[in-house]
């Protein structure tokens, strides 16, 4: 049972008529998609936001039903949450990153200080690769980590888009083995892929080191026979 | 957004078409287009070449819209595909 102050959004006029209801207010914005496991944590956290501030009003968006809404906030995956003051952009959180929200709408609603739940002293884990392996060799040896390789958002078991999802369908229906990489976890390495194979989104599919497509090429290339013919040995 | 007419005569200007289906996918709004393309211009290259091609040749147009997605065929693989069909 949905609090006065959390509503599912039906439409973009029921989106524009429950914001401006009040300008002044906070908004919490959830962009979710039932095929994304992450995104039922989201829900059940929202729902006990909503609970827990009553002055603040909660959105859900169901992102691809409501795909007009998602791209005028740049929806690239889900679980997404954008928070809002009037149609003022206040913060966005991107994946299920529960203490994030948690934190987000508690500093937006109050003027306390912050109370940390944990500290450390421990300085920040450095990163695994080898500091000296620049970008494009970075880039080469992931393109070669296996004969089939698919840079996606997310991953086989939790996508964040319609696309990787769809396209790791495909990969599972054709019986292909592969190995993935999660182009959200890393800003250069994604950005650095679409200039390297001159495609400027993901999901992309690499066979044999190769850039063959996205969703759309690999499913023409299963039916006109050319996927076998790159996956052969 | 770009009107379906345009969409059209940018093509039939671009390459020759034997067959072309347009479809307007954000309900008439012209922002989302998905294109079924038959030509002999596509006789020796692979699907992506193929894309890559159509992309280049269609760049102005696509970047006035957000979304398009191609089916790409030659002649001979048309009707193939339509005899199949039945």
């Amino acid at each position: 049972m949905l609090s006065p102050n959390h509503h599912e959004v039906s439409s973009p006029s029921h989106f524009q008529q429950l914001l401006s209801a009040d300008l002044d207010r906070v908004s919490v914005l959830n962009f979710w998609a039932d095929w994304a496991e992450p995104c039922k944590q989201m829900n059940a956290v929202t729902l006990e936001l909503a609970k827990k501030y009553p002055s603040v009003l909660f959105l859900q968006i169901e992102a691809e039903a409501q795909s007009d809404i998602s791209e005028s906030f740049d929806i690239e995956s889900v679980p997404s949450i954008i928070l809002l003051q009037g149609h003022t952009l206040l913060q966005r959180i991107s994946g299920a990153d529960a203490p994030a929200i948690t934190a987000a709408v508690a500093k937006f609603t109050s003027v306390s200080s912050a109370n940390p739940q944990s500290r450390t002293d421990l300085p920040p884990a450095t990163a695994v690769a080898n500091p000296s392996e620049d970008l494009e060799s970075r880039m080469t040896r992931l393109m070669n980590q296996s004969k089939v390789v698919l840079f996606m958002k997310g991953s086989p078991d939790a996508p964040r888009c319609g696309f990787s999802r769809r396209i790791c369908g495909l990969l599972q229906d054709q019986k292909v083995k592969f190995t993935h990489f999660d182009i959200l976890s890393d800003e250069s390495l994604r950005q650095g892929l679409k200039k390297r194979n001159d495609w400027p989104t993901f999901p992309q599919l690499i066979i044999n080191g190769e850039f063959v497509g996205g969703l759309d090429i690999v499913q023409e290339m299963v039916e006109n026979g050319e996927f076998s013919e790159a996956l052969a040995p | 957004m770009i009107n379906l007419a345009d969409l059209e005569a940018a093509i039939r200007n671009a390459l020759p078409v034997s067959h072309l289906e347009i479809q307007d996918q954000s309900s008439g709004c012209g922002e989302s287009y998905a294109i079924v393309l038959v030509s002999e211009a596509f006789e020796g290259k692979g699907t992506l070449a193929r894309h890559r091609f159509v992309n280049d040749l269609l760049k102005d147009q696509i970047a006035q819209m957000h979304a398009f997605s191609q089916k790409t065929f030659t002649p001979k693989q048309y009707q193939d595909l339509v005899a199949k069909q039945g």
